[in-house]
């Protein structure tokens, strides 16, 4: 009975991590395409140029920000927290463009991200911004 | 359908908050229940037109996280006829208070942008309110901003002033439709507005001017001025035009018919 169970669970744990893992790569990807299309080179250059070191997604700044951007922006301050498939819901875009979206939001010091479990929660840190 | 309602203009005196007062009064007449909130906390005049006892507390309290928002509403059902409810929510008028606001920082406009969206779960979803209406400082103030950000409609008052004109253009391309808000404009102080062929005439050529929909006429009335701004004339004056062009404006918001 156990040897079932766990010959039943393991490759659908190994499946899970293999997911987990890709899921992983993917936002990396997304964030390295993003930021190539914002003429950025180094990941760890364009962080440092883009992130404030007091950044607030207060009104001006989703006023300054660019269409695309502002869009996510204010989805995720609609929700407070969310995943990017949640955010998709709000904007009718594709997942995997909202994600690219939010990691760009978070490079640049607005947003914070958190994974739990499979999932990856991005949300606006206030505790940090009081 | 649009719940909460942003009253805003480029200009002061196009009578944002004579249009608030009365169109959430409208709402309440019609049995809704509504809550106004004065969000210019600049020039806060709320608790003037309304009459209002002493507050304990402010909306200023709720956007500074210092009390919740059931605390600083006001109840003044009483004063509309019928079963609707009417609260409102005061911006404090002392000058330690206005210039407690004047003096806050971006990230405490971010924090105050989230407290007025917090709005839609406690008051629409919890508490059951119908409508909001935030009446808003004229320009391109960060509470304005905010509350357009938060709404789901904005009414845009304006006026013939040429001034007034070009700025709430500017306004409409470059605030409204960057954040994507539905909008619509209520023309006020109408000279000779009398004759109806006038009126469509004048309707079509706003609409082509501004290129968004129009949600009202106002004539010029000389009872509101004065009325000192001293009444919520939807109640005082059931039979008067102006009480019948703010339920035509109420039935297009709420039927979802601005064009």
């Amino acid at each position: 009975m156990i040897r079932n169970d766990l010959s039943n669970k393991k490759p659908l744990n190994i499946l899970e991590k293999i997911e987990e893992s890709l899921e992983r790569l993917n936002d990396k990807i997304e964030v390295m395409i993003e930021l190539q299309k914002s003429g950025g080179g180094n990941v760890n250059n364009q962080k440092n140029s883009l992130a404030l070191p007091d950044a607030s997604l207060d009104v001006m700044t989703l006023l300054s920000m660019p269409d695309h951007l502002r869009k996510t922006a204010m989805a995720i301050c609609r929700c407070s927290r969310a995943t990017a498939e949640e955010i998709a819901e709000q904007t009718k875009r594709a997942r995997a463009v909202e994600s690219a979206y939010l990691n760009q939001l978070v490079i640049m010091g607005y947003l914070k991200k958190e994974r739990k479990g499979r999932k990856a929660y991005f949300f606006i840190d206030k505790e940090t911004q009081s | 359908m649009s719940k909460i309602i942003a009253v805003h203009s480029y200009k002061g005196g196009t009578g944002k908050t004579l249009l608030s007062v009365n169109l959430a009064a409208t709402f309440a007449k019609a049995g809704k229940k509504v809550c106004i909130f004065d969000l210019d906390f600049r020039a806060p005049s709320l608790f003037a037109i309304l009459k209002t006892p002493h507050a304990d507390f402010w909306l200023n309290d709720y956007l500074n996280n210092t009390c919740e928002i059931d605390k600083a509403l006001i109840n003044l059902s009483s004063r509309i006829p019928g079963d609707g409810k009417f609260y409102a929510c005061l911006a404090n008028p002392s000058t330690e208070a206005i210039r407690d606001m004047s003096s806050k920082d971006r990230k405490w406009e971010m924090r105050a942008l989230g407290r007025l969206l917090a709005l839609r779960e406690t008051l629409l979803k919890d508490e059951k309110f119908d409508y909001l209406f935030f009446d808003t400082s004229p320009g391109l103030q960060y509470s304005s901003i905010n509350a357009i950000v938060a709404a789901d409609f904005v009414v845009v008052a304006t006026t013939s002033d040429r001034s007034d004109v070009d700025g709430t253009k500017r306004m409409l391309a470059e605030l409204y439709n960057l954040f994507e808000k539905k909008t619509g404009l209520v023309l006020n102080k109408v000279l000779d507005a009398s004759a109806t062929a006038k009126k469509a005439e004048m309707a079509a050529k706003i609409k082509a001017d501004y290129q968004v929909p129009m949600l009202g006429m106002v004539p010029c009335f000389c009872e509101i001025l004065r009325a000192e701004g001293n009444l919520i004339f939807v109640q005082d004056k059931p039979d008067h035009p102006f009480t019948k062009i703010l339920a035509e404006m109420a039935k297009k918001i709420e039927t979802n018919e601005v064009t």
